[in-house]
């Protein structure tokens, strides 16, 4: 963006004419239209310095080709910049002004003179100033700083500012030149950018996860049918030649099958309510508790369990997945209470600070001990065997995650032997 | 009840046994005509030489095949007249909504998913056998 600038490389321009920093008018004998405000001077990058050199020669020496002087030349070419052309001085106080810099900071040239630069930058960058002044009495450039400048009217902008030091003949630091670029369209074409970039990896993600699952659904089953297919085989057909441990283990290959055909399937729903569409409606939760109270009931006719379900308990949710929380919670329940005469269940509601309904399931079944609690919603993590309770350990991670995507939270409160009480919150739903 | 033959188009060799074996031990007798990938299943329905064509009196039919998929035979079943009142149950290992939809759509008769316990995937034969070749009234010939 200072390419105007560099393209006066070190060593290969004389100095030349220019005014002096810091004036503030017209110069005498330019075109006012194409010149105001305009130190404009010749410059050069020296090397030692990496900065720009004023020459100080009258104007008369200045003569460019064509007969336009020099010095006029210039003025044109920053007056017809789109960047904002700034001269200040050591300390920071604008001294000149391009038409760029009118438009892009909203200050006229008259209102801005003699104010310190910090006028153009947001309150919370004023110490960047400070730094690159005080890079510029060092004598170095700030090149391409990507920042934010504030408007008059108080608007920020980003800005790529390059700033360069102004040296007179004799070597002294009197200024510093700064050049500033409207980055706004650049950042908002690299943040669409980005954004097509997110887009396109998580579409990515999303095809190798569906061609994945396709996979875990289709073919993981496969070898799990025929193991459990020919061990029923081997039983049935050679059951005589096997004996009664031949015939267990048979049993055992069958039942293991079986058990990883479960975990599968969990997986699957796991994954299937981690990425489903969600249709929020007002559901009376106690409703869809008591339709599967009565289904666990018929599933399960021998066992005695008493239901205290509240009704009705509206919340925002989606039908289908809150459903999968409620089988998921009632049918853990109905599990762990499995070796009580006397099982209760209850379903209602209570107080919480940070959510609008808080649900609990609570029974007064086997329990958990509470030093594992936060194992409990992870996927895989059980707390009790097979043997003790069927299950695979997804149930409750499937339940966490519903929850969070309905914006709410689930946790467990238990002891062992003494029940457990899971905890889930949602967003009211309309009062029915 | 048909005397057609069954098409089982079956790619998995142990699933073909024991489909094999549940129909055997429930004394549904019907030849049992296995194509092993979606294209011969296709080469079996639609052969070169026409009148070798022999219309199976029920198509079971996987979805994750070799070569031709199961939906596509399934579409290519239905789009042919002399294919498209053949009953077709869709027989395979997953149950992904987007299966059961789609294969509904292309026009099968029934979806059912292979179960893993044995017992169960034997009654799921028999029940297949029984509705779909004995039950239910076939397609006059």
């Amino acid at each position: 963006m200072s390419g105007r600038y560099q393209s006066n490389e070190p060593g290969t321009g004389e100095p030349q004419a220019a005014t002096s920093p810091g004036q503030a008018s017209t110069l005498p004998g330019d075109r006012p239209d194409c010149v105001r405000q305009g130190t404009v001077p010749d410059v050069r990058l020296p090397g030692q310095h990496g900065g720009v050199t004023v020459g100080r020669r009258p104007l008369e020496d200045s003569e460019a080709d064509g007969g336009m002087p020099r010095l006029a030349l210039l003025s044109a070419i920053v007056n017809s910049s789109d960047d904002a052309i700034i001269g200040k001085t050591v300390d920071g106080v604008i001294t000149s002004w391009n038409p760029a810099a009118e438009r892009m900071y909203g200050y006229p040239a008259e209102e801005v003179a003699g104010q310190p630069v910090t006028v153009l930058c947001p309150p919370d960058r004023v110490g960047e100033i400070r730094e690159i002044l005080d890079t510029i009495r060092r004598g170095e450039r700030v090149v391409h700083r990507e920042t934010v400048r504030r408007r008059k009217d108080g608007t920020a902008f980003p800005v790529s500012v390059t700033v360069s030091p102004i040296y007179d003949e004799g070597g002294q630091l009197i200024g510093a030149s700064s050049i500033a670029r409207d980055i706004t369209e650049q950042q908002q074409a690299r943040a669409a950018a980005a954004l097509r970039r997110r887009a396109d990896d998580l579409e990515r993600a999303n095809r190798n996860l569906e061609t994945f699952t396709y996979s875990v659904a289709h073919d993981l089953r496969t070898p799990l049918r025929a193991l459990a297919g020919y061990s029923a085989v081997l039983a049935e057909d050679y059951g005589d030649a096997l004996g009664e441990d031949g015939r267990g283990y048979a049993e055992r290959i069958q039942a293991a099958s079986s058990q990883m055909s479960a975990l599968i399937d969990d997986l699957l729903r796991l994954s299937r309510v981690s990425r489903a569409e969600m249709h929020l409606q007002t559901v009376d939760l106690g409703a869809e508790v008591t339709r599967i109270a009565a289904e666990l009931q018929r599933d399960d006719p021998d066992r005695r369990v008493r239901f205290a379900i509240q009704r009705p308990v509206q919340a925002r949710a989606d039908r289908a997945l809150i459903r999968c929380v409620l089988e998921d919670l009632a049918g853990n329940a109905w599990k762990f209470t499995s070796g009580r005469d006397d099982a209760l269940i209850e379903f209602g509601t209570t107080a919480a600070e940070d959510a609008d309904v808080c649900c609990f399931v609570r029974d007064n079944g086997a329990g958990f001990d509470p030093a594992y609690a936060g194992k409990l919603f992870q996927p895989f993590q059980r707390l009790h065997t097979t043997r003790e309770f069927p299950g695979t350990g997804i149930g409750l991670a499937t339940v966490r995650q519903i929850v969070q995507r309905h914006g709410g939270r689930a946790w467990a409160e238990g002891a062992v032997g003494e029940g457990a009480t899971f905890y889930f919150t949602l967003k009211a739903g309309e009062i029915a | 009840m048909t005397n057609r033959p069954i098409l089982l188009v079956e790619d998995n060799p142990d699933d073909e046994a024991l489909t094999r074996r549940g129909l055997r031990r429930n004394h549904i007798l019907n030849e049992v005509i296995v194509a092993r990938d979606g294209a011969e299943a296709l080469e079996r329905l639609f052969p070169a030489d026409s009148a070798s064509f022999a219309r199976p009196g029920l198509i079971l039919l996987d979805l994750n095949l070799p070569k031709v998929d199961g939906l596509a035979v399934l579409r290519r079943i239905r789009a042919d007249e002399r294919t498209n009142i053949i009953p077709v149950v869709v027989l395979t290992g997953s149950k992904l909504e987007e299966d059961i939809l789609a294969s509904y759509r292309d026009g099968a008769n029934a979806f059912v998913r292979k179960p893993v316990k044995f017992a169960e995937f034997a009654e799921a034969i028999n029940t297949l056998g029984m509705f779909w070749l004995l039950l239910n009234e076939a397609v006059p010939d």
